[in-house]
C-alpha cells in the first residue's frame, strides 16, 4: 500500500518501539526506513531489523553514523567502515542524516564522507510503496505501546469536554 | 554586541529563564507568529482569493470552492457543510462527525476531484487522502452564535454586538492536519514553496479560508450581509487539547528556532536608543489597546479569570509608568516588569516587538527547521558529563522516585491513537510510556556515565537506552532554546502551558483553558478579511471590537 513518508516514518518509529528499541533508535529507524522506502529498496532489510530486536541493526547502525560523527574535525569527516550486512540499510540511515553524507562501497569495506555544514533536507517525494505484509507486521508492533482506555483516562486521559453546543 | 548580521541586540534572555513552563504558559502573539507573517505575505503579493464553486442549499449544507495564487502556486480550499445532529457535536479530537470539514488542495480540483474529497472530507481521520490534499480539517459551529447571526440577518438586522463581542467566532475547528496524515501531502513537498516555507504556513492559509467559508455561510442562511466591522472581528476558534503538547518535545529544533527569533526581536528592539515620537504615540496607542483586549477577554474557569483580572490591575498600573520618551526606553519598560508577573512581562515583549518590524520581521524567516538537529558529536564521555552538568541543571535536580517528581505519564491511547496523560499511581499504563520525561532520562544518563570513561559511542553500545539523553545534550550548544527546562511528568505540570506557548506562535489569542489540559482560542480575530488585502493588513495584534 502507498504512506506517506511521514506515515512510514511514524508507523515504522512505533513498530521498532513496540518491538523493543530505545525510543531514540526507534526514531532513527522511523527515519531511515521512510528513505528505504521512497528508494524503492528492499522492504525485507526492514522486517528483518525490527525480527532482530532487541539486538541488531536498529541499535548498531546509529553507533556506526555516529563513530563517524565522532571523527569531525573542521566540519567534515571521513571513514571506512567494514561493509554491514544490510548495506542498504545502512545507506538509509546515511540518506536520513541531516547533513549531506557520500557512501561507496569499496571491496570489503564502505567508504563514508559526512560534511556537517551541508544541510539535506529530505526530498520531496510524495509516497512510499509498503508491501503488506510489512504493513500488518509494524502496525501489530505498534500497537504494542498503546495503552488501552480505562474508565480514568476516558474521564481525564485528554481533558476535553464531551459536546460543542455553545 | 552584534549578531552576525551586524544588527545591534541586547543579550538575549537565557534559556533558563525563558524555558519555563510558567512563563511558557504566558506567552502572547507576536509580529512573529505564523498568521502575521502569513497575512503580510498574501497582503504583498495581493492575493486574490475566488470562490468559483458555491453548492449550498438555503439550510447551508453542500460545498464550496475557494482559489487562490500563492507564491507562483494555485491552491483551493473545499469546504464540505453536513447536517449534523446534536448529539454528534464534540470539542474531542475522537470524534466522528463534524459540521464541516475542509481539504486546502494543491492546485485548483476538477469536478472529480471536487468529488473526491466531498466524499472523503467529512470522515477525516476514517478517510484516506493523496498528495493532492494538503491539510485536513474540520470546525463545529458556535450553535449559539451562528444561529443568532442567521436569525438576526433573517430578519434584516445585525447580530447583537454584544454575543460576537464576547464569542468572536462562527465555528471553532477541532483539528487541523497536516504533514502527511492520513496520506495527505508530506510537509517536504510545500516547503519549499514561496510563502508556505514558515512553520505551519498551510494550516495557517487553511484556517483563514475557513474563516471566510464561514462568514460566508452565515450571510448565505442568513440571506443577509454582516456588517464588516462585526465580520473583522469574528475569527476562526480551536479546540486544542493534548495532542498538540509533545510536538513542543519532539521537535526541539524547531521549539528552539521559534524561540530564538522571538528572543533575538526582543534584544534587538531593547538597545534601540531613542523612540521617535511616532513610535511614541504608536506604543501609547498599543498599551491602550492591549488594556481593552484585556477587558474584552473573559472566560468562564475562575482560576483564569483570576489570572485575566490581576493581569488588567498590572497592566494599568505599568503602562501609567511606562516612559517611551527615555534612552533605550523599551530595555526600561522590561526592567521595569522584570519584577511583575509572567503574564505581565510576556505582554510586554509581544507589545513592544509590535511598530518594529523593519527591525525584527526578516526573523520569521529563520523559524522552520528543513533538516533536524545539525551539530557536531561530543566525542568523550568526560566532555558529555560536562555538557550534561553544564546544561541541565534543571534535570539533575529533582528526585524522580518521589511520587510529586513522577505522579504522571504521557502515553498514547490505543482507543484514537491520541497523546494522552495519566495519574501514575491511579492509571494502568505508565510501563508503555512516552519518552516525554527528558529531564529524568537526563539524570538518569548523568547517573550512568559515572566512572565511564572512552567515547560516547562505545558507552552507547553498552547502554543503548541512553541515546536519547545523550542526542539531547548533544544538541544543548547548538540549540539552546531546545529544551522545555522543567520535568514534564512532575504532578505541578500543566500541559495547558504547553498548549499556550505553541498556540500563541500560531498568533492565537483569547486563550479559554477548560481544563489544564485542553483549551479554546480565537484564531484570525481582526484578521484582514479576503478583500482586505489591499489595505493595512498588519495591524491587528491583540484585537479589540469596534476598533
Amino acid at each position: 500500500m502507498k504512506l506517506s513518508l511521514n506515515e512510514v516514518t511514524a508507523l515504522a518509529a512505533k513498530a521498532a518501539r513496540g518491538a523493543g528499541a530505545p525510543p531514540a533508535q526507534a526514531a532513527e529507524f522511523g527515519r531511515a526506513a521512510a528513505r528505504h522506502l521512497a528508494a524503492e529498496r528492499d522492504a525485507q532489510d526492514l522486517a528483518e531489523a525490527l525480527t532482530a530486536l532487541p539486538s541488531g541493526p536498529i541499535l548498531h547502525l546509529p553507533l556506526m553514523v555516529m563513530r563517524l560523527a565522532e571523527e569531525v574535525a573542521d566540519g567534515q569527516a571521513r571513514a571506512g567502515i567494514p561493509r554491514p550486512q544490510m548495506t542498504d540499510l545502512l545507506r538509509s540511515y546515511l540518506d536520513a542524516q541531516p547533513c549531506a553524507i557520500v557512501s561507496e562501497g569499496v571491496g570489503d569495506t564502505f567508504e563514508i564522507t559526512l560534511n556537517l555544514g551541508d544541510p539535506a533536507a529530505p526530498p520531496p517525494r510524495a509516497r512510499a510503496e509498503v508491501p503488506e505484509d510489512l504493513f500488518i507486521r509494524m502496525t501489530d508492533l505498534a500497537a504494542r505501546i498503546l495503552v488501552p482506555e480505562s474508565e480514568a483516562s476516558r474521564r481525564s486521559g485528554a481533558g476535553a469536554g464531551l459536546t460543542d453546543n455553545d | 554586541m552584534k549578531d552576525s548580521l551586524g544588527i545591534p541586540q541586547a543579550p538575549l534572555r537565557g534559556p533558563d529563564e525563558v524555558m519555563r513552563l510558567a512563563r511558557m504558559g504566558a506567552m502572547f502573539p507576536t509580529r512573529l507568529s505564523f498568521l502575521r507573517s502569513l497575512m503580510r505575505r498574501l497582503a504583498a503579493e495581493q492575493v486574490r482569493v475566488a470562490r468559483p464553486v458555491w453548492d449550498i442549499c438555503d439550510e447551508g449544507f453542500g460545498h464550496a470552492v475557494y482559489t487562490l495564487t500563492l507564491g507562483g502556486h494555485a491552491y483551493a480550499l473545499v469546504a464540505v457543510s453536513t447536517d449534523l445532529p446534536a448529539e454528534m457535536r464534540t470539542d474531542r479530537v475522537i470524534a466522528e462527525a463534524w459540521d464541516t470539514s475542509y481539504v486546502l488542495y494543491d492546485g485548483i480540483p476538477d469536478a472529480d476531484e471536487i468529488a473526491r474529497i466531498r466524499a472523503t472530507a467529512p470522515k477525516q481521520e476514517a478517510a484516506r487522502f493523496t498528495e493532492r490534499d494538503l491539510i485536513l480539517s474540520r470546525a463545529n459551529k458556535s450553535v449559539r452564535l451562528f444561529a443568532h447571526v442567521v436569525d438576526a440577518l433573517r430578519r434584516g438586522q445585525q447580530p447583537d454586538p454584544e454575543l460576537i463581542r464576547r464569542i468572536g467566532y462562527l465555528m471553532r475547528t477541532t483539528a487541523v492536519y497536516g504533514n502527511g496524515k492520513f496520506g495527505i501531502a508530506d510537509r517536504a513537498l510545500i516547503a519549499d514553496r514561496p510563502g508556505l516555507e514558515g512553520p505551519f504556513a498551510a494550516e495557517m492559509l487553511t484556517v483563514w479560508l475557513i474563516r471566510h467559508f464561514t462568514h460566508d455561510l452565515v450571510e448565505h442562511v442568513g440571506r443577509g450581509r454582516l456588517n464588516r466591522r462585526l465580520k473583522r472581528h469574528l475569527g476562526i476558534g480551536n479546540a486544542t487539547g493534548l495532542g498538540m503538547a509533545p510536538f513542543l518535545v519532539n521537535h526541539p529544533v524547531l521549539l528552539n528556532n521559534w524561540m530564538t527569533a522571538r528572543e533575538t526581536a526582543l534584544a534587538r528592539v531593547r538597545v534601540i536608543q531613542r523612540l521617535d515620537p511616532e513610535q511614541q504615540a504608536r506604543l501609547v496607542a498599543l498599551s491602550d489597546r492591549a488594556a481593552r483586549h484585556l477587558d474584552d477577554w473573559n472566560v468562564p474557569d475562575p482560576v483564569h479569570q483570576a489570572r485575566i483580572d490581576r493581569l488588567r490591575r498590572d497592566w494599568a498600573d505599568a503602562r501609567r509608568r511606562f516612559d517611551f520618551g527615555a534612552p533605550r526606553a523599551l530595555d526600561g519598560v522590561m526592567r521595569q516588569v522584570a519584577t511583575g508577573s509572567h503574564d505581565l512581562q510576556e505582554l510586554t515583549v509581544a507589545m513592544i516587538l509590535e511598530p518594529f518590524g523593519d527591525l525584527v520581521d526578516d526573523l520569521a524567516g529563520n523559524m522552520g527547521d528543513r533538516t533536524g538537529p545539525l551539530c557536531g558529536a561530543i566525542r568523550t564521555v568526560e566532555a558529555l558529563r560536562q555538557q550534561t552538568e553544564k546544561t541541565f541543571a534543571w534535570a539533575l535536580a529533582p528526585d524522580y522516585a518521589a511520587p510529586e517528581h513522577c505522579g504522571q505519564f504521557w502515553y498514547v491511547s490505543e482507543a484514537k491513537q491520541e497523546p494522552r496523560l495519566g495519574l501514575r499511581f491511579e492509571e494502568p499504563g505508565a510501563e508503555l510510556e512516552s519518552p516525554l520525561d527528558i529531564g529524568r532520562r537526563i539524570k538518569a544518563l548523568h547517573a550512568a556515565l559515572d566512572g565511564v570513561t572512552g567515547t560516547v559511542s562505545a558507552f552507547l553500545d553498552d547502554a543503548p537506552e541512553h541515546a536519547l539523553a545523550v542526542s539531547r545534550v548533544q544538541m544543548a550548544t547548538a540549540y539552546p532554546y531546545a529544551e522545555i527546562r522543567d520535568n514534564l511528568i512532575a504532578t505541578s505540570c500543566l500541559p495547558i502551558d504547553m498548549l499556550r506557548c505553541k498556540l500563541s506562535f500560531f498568533g492565537a489569542s483569547k486563550f479559554d483553558p477548560k481544563s489544564d489540559r485542553w483549551t479554546r482560542i480565537t484564531l484570525c480575530q481582526g484578521a484582514p478579511l479576503a478583500d482586505e488585502l489591499d489595505r493595512d493588513a498588519d495591524d491587528w495584534w491583540l484585537p479589540v471590537f469596534g476598533a
